[in-house]
């Protein structure tokens, strides 16, 4: 489904250039879970912004269902990124001033639906990570494990093709860090694409393949054998 | 922009209301000027057409032909008025130079002039008078004339030194008399083809307004005028009506149909104003609009960067909603929306405080300058104006630095680059 091939991702020119990303070949199937795992600076989330569409490499090629992503232009992205990929930051990136419920439709209302169907969509996906009870808070009202919670609604309310998180448990304490995992698993197991960036080794083992990165190189990108996260 | 709508509806409902309540505030302010500077610049003059309108000539003005010294078929055209339908009050004026005598009792010293003005003596019906003008709350001091109570006259307050506004601008010409007051004896000349016609008066009364016709003539009864002039003394020399200002223009027309060939001018009140008057309403017109457009600037200027400072604040959201697929069209579209919200609030709060509260409080309670009773000129035609101008910098204001802000790149965005 995702697929790069010498990617790579440079800043800045002359001696002053950076390569932070070393022609990196990767693919992602349907139905993955894969966890990017790495030391800060490694290249983590610069290769997730590449997969997400959300930046542009400096060479080489990202194709998506088998669509050459440099062929697209700034509103075909964001048509993809609404329609196709789902997304969940690192620090929530819930709009204060709309409740959890409208955060969730949100992006449904730009696909089209009308308000009714757009709120019946975002109902669903909250009770699906559980929160359908929290629904008319507003995020200052919700604890961050919350937070992160009603932003993953947010990203799967539209059944993307592939969910993309950013260092979800970063900012969570431990307790809420396992119940966003749990959430991850849960929707791995619906059958749900997973591409999430982590620096906690512990989180990077739940998921289903692992891709190690240091330097901007990939050091390993082991399949493990599924075992419950549930511990 | 379902989508701007949605975000916008929120973001209003959910922001600071003492910020939201202030940038109104400003909006309010603003109307106000463009409405209330200019309309008061205008209302300067226009009060004083009012006050010519209501207090002398009515919304319809006859008088002679050019060369003509009296309305031709005054007896016949005065039946056709009083048989009028649109014709609500009229009063037929009688008017002649005439010189009047203050010091009857001593010759003046040799070489010191007489007592004596020159003014203009008009013969009035007391009752129709009332009728068009309320001519009695001209009245300063003394009483009105009284049908049938022959000679009394009242006298403008500028004629007489004691009253008169321009009594110490020590101006050549101007003449003032001395010693004249309620209840004085003064000897009215008029000097007519065959002679001249002298009567002693008492002054029953001193008349002052800002209408300078009023404050600057004397009036005595019609009839007696009208006795001491030679001849035509059936004709008079002004005629004014009050009527529906609407209807003005078409009874002009009435009138000078049944005129015919009879010579006399016939004017709207409109017509009458000297042109360089008009010309004065119109400079300040201008002279208004453009102290207004400062304050359109600023209100410019301040929708500017409450919404860049909004969108600044909000980039990183901003880039999250279009990382997620939110168009940017939709985002501009909600701070848009956001703008146009307090253009309209505030322009909405200032019509109703210019024509619910401004424009009756001026109308009862004008501002006072020498020449004219100030009133604030308001129509909701230029009302109107002025709120699409509003709205339209106001668009113009919230669009420019949303669009800087959401043009920025997605990930720089997010990442807060």
């Amino acid at each position: 489904m995702l697929k790069t091939e010498k990617l790579v991702k440079a800043y800045g020119e002359g001696e002053l250039r950076l390569v932070v990303l070393k022609e990196l070949d990767i693919e992602i199937q349907d139905g993955e879970f894969v966890a990017i795992i790495g030391a800060s600076g490694a290249g983590k989330s610069t290769l997730l912004y590449q997969l997400s569409l959300l930046d542009d490499p400096t060479s080489g090629e990202v194709y998506f269902d088998g669509i050459r992503t440099a062929n697209l232009t700034e509103m075909e992205k964001t048509e993809l990124r609404l329609h196709k990929l789902g997304y969940v930051f690192q620090d929530y990136a819930l709009l204060p001033e709309l409740n959890a419920i409208e955060n969730v439709a949100l992006p449904i209302l730009m696909h089209g639906c009308s308000r009714a169907e757009a709120f019946t969509m975002a109902t669903s996906a909250l009770e699906r990570i559980g929160l359908a009870d929290r629904k008319n808070n507003l995020p200052s009202q919700l604890s961050g494990g919350q937070q992160q919670r009603v932003s993953i609604a947010r990203a799967i309310a539209h059944h993307p093709k592939i969910l993309f998180a950013d260092e979800p448990t970063a900012n969570l304490d431990s307790g809420s860090a396992r119940v966003v995992l749990d959430a991850f698993l849960d929707l791995h197991k619906e059958g749900q694409t997973i591409v999430m960036v982590t620096h906690e080794e512990e989180y990077a083992h739940s998921a289903h393949r692992v891709i190690s990165l240091k330097d901007g190189t990939i050091m390993s990108d082991k399949t493990q054998s599924r075992h419950s996260a549930k511990t | 922009m379902r989508v701007g709508w949605f975000l916008a509806y929120r973001q209003i409902k959910r922001s600071g209301k003492w910020t939201t309540g202030l940038i109104i505030f400003i909006m309010v302010l603003t109307f106000l000027n463009l409405v209330v500077v200019s309309g008061l610049l205008v209302g300067l003059i226009s009060g004083s057409f009012k006050q010519f309108r209501e207090g002398y000539s009515g919304e319809v003005i006859i008088t002679t032909a050019t060369g003509r010294d009296y309305i031709e078929n005054t007896p016949a055209l005065i039946g056709f008025l009083e048989n009028h339908p649109w014709v609500e009050a009229l009063s037929p004026r009688y008017g002649a130079g005439a010189q009047v005598l203050g010091t009857l009792t001593d010759l003046p010293d040799k070489d010191k002039r007489a007592n004596r003005i020159n003014i203009r003596a008009v013969g009035i019906d007391p009752i129709r008078e009332e009728a068009l003008t309320h001519f009695s709350r001209f009245i300063m001091t003394g009483e009105n004339l009284v049908s049938g109570e022959e000679g009394g006259v009242l006298i403008g307050a500028n004629m007489l030194r004691k009253y008169s506004s321009f009594a110490d601008a020590n101006i050549p010409g101007l003449d003032f008399l001395d010693d004249v007051d309620v209840g004085s004896r003064v000897r009215v000349t008029l000097t007519q083809k065959d002679g001249i016609v002298q009567k002693d008066f008492i002054i029953r009364g001193i008349v002052k307004s800002k209408v300078d016709e009023i404050s600057t003539r004397m009036f005595m009864l019609d009839k007696e005028l009208k006795r001491m002039l030679a001849i035509n003394q059936e004709q008079v020399q002004e005629i004014a009506i009050k009527t529906d200002y609407a209807k003005a223009g078409a009874l002009v027309s009435d009138i000078k149909n049944f005129m015919g060939d009879y010579e006399a001018r016939v004017q709207t009140t409109d017509e009458a104003i000297p042109s360089f008057l008009r010309d004065i309403e119109s400079t300040m017109n201008i002279l208004g609009s453009a102290l207004s457009s400062f304050a359109l600037i600023v209100a410019a200027i301040t929708v500017f960067i409450v919404v860049f400072i909004n969108a600044v604040t909000k980039r990183k959201f901003i880039g999250i909603m279009k990382g997620i697929g939110i168009s940017p069209s939709a985002v501009q579209f909600s701070y848009i929306i956001q703008a146009f919200f307090y253009g309209i609030v505030g322009s909405c709060i200032g019509l109703l405080l210019t024509f619910g509260v401004l424009r009756p409080y001026f109308d009862a309670y004008p501002i006072n300058f020498p020449f004219s009773d100030g009133i604030l000129v308001a129509t909701l035609t230029g009302a109107g104006v002025r709120v699409a101008i509003l709205l339209a910098v106001t668009l113009i204001a919230g669009y420019v630095p949303a669009k800087l802000i959401v043009r920025k790149n997605t990930l720089d965005s997010i990442l807060g680059r």
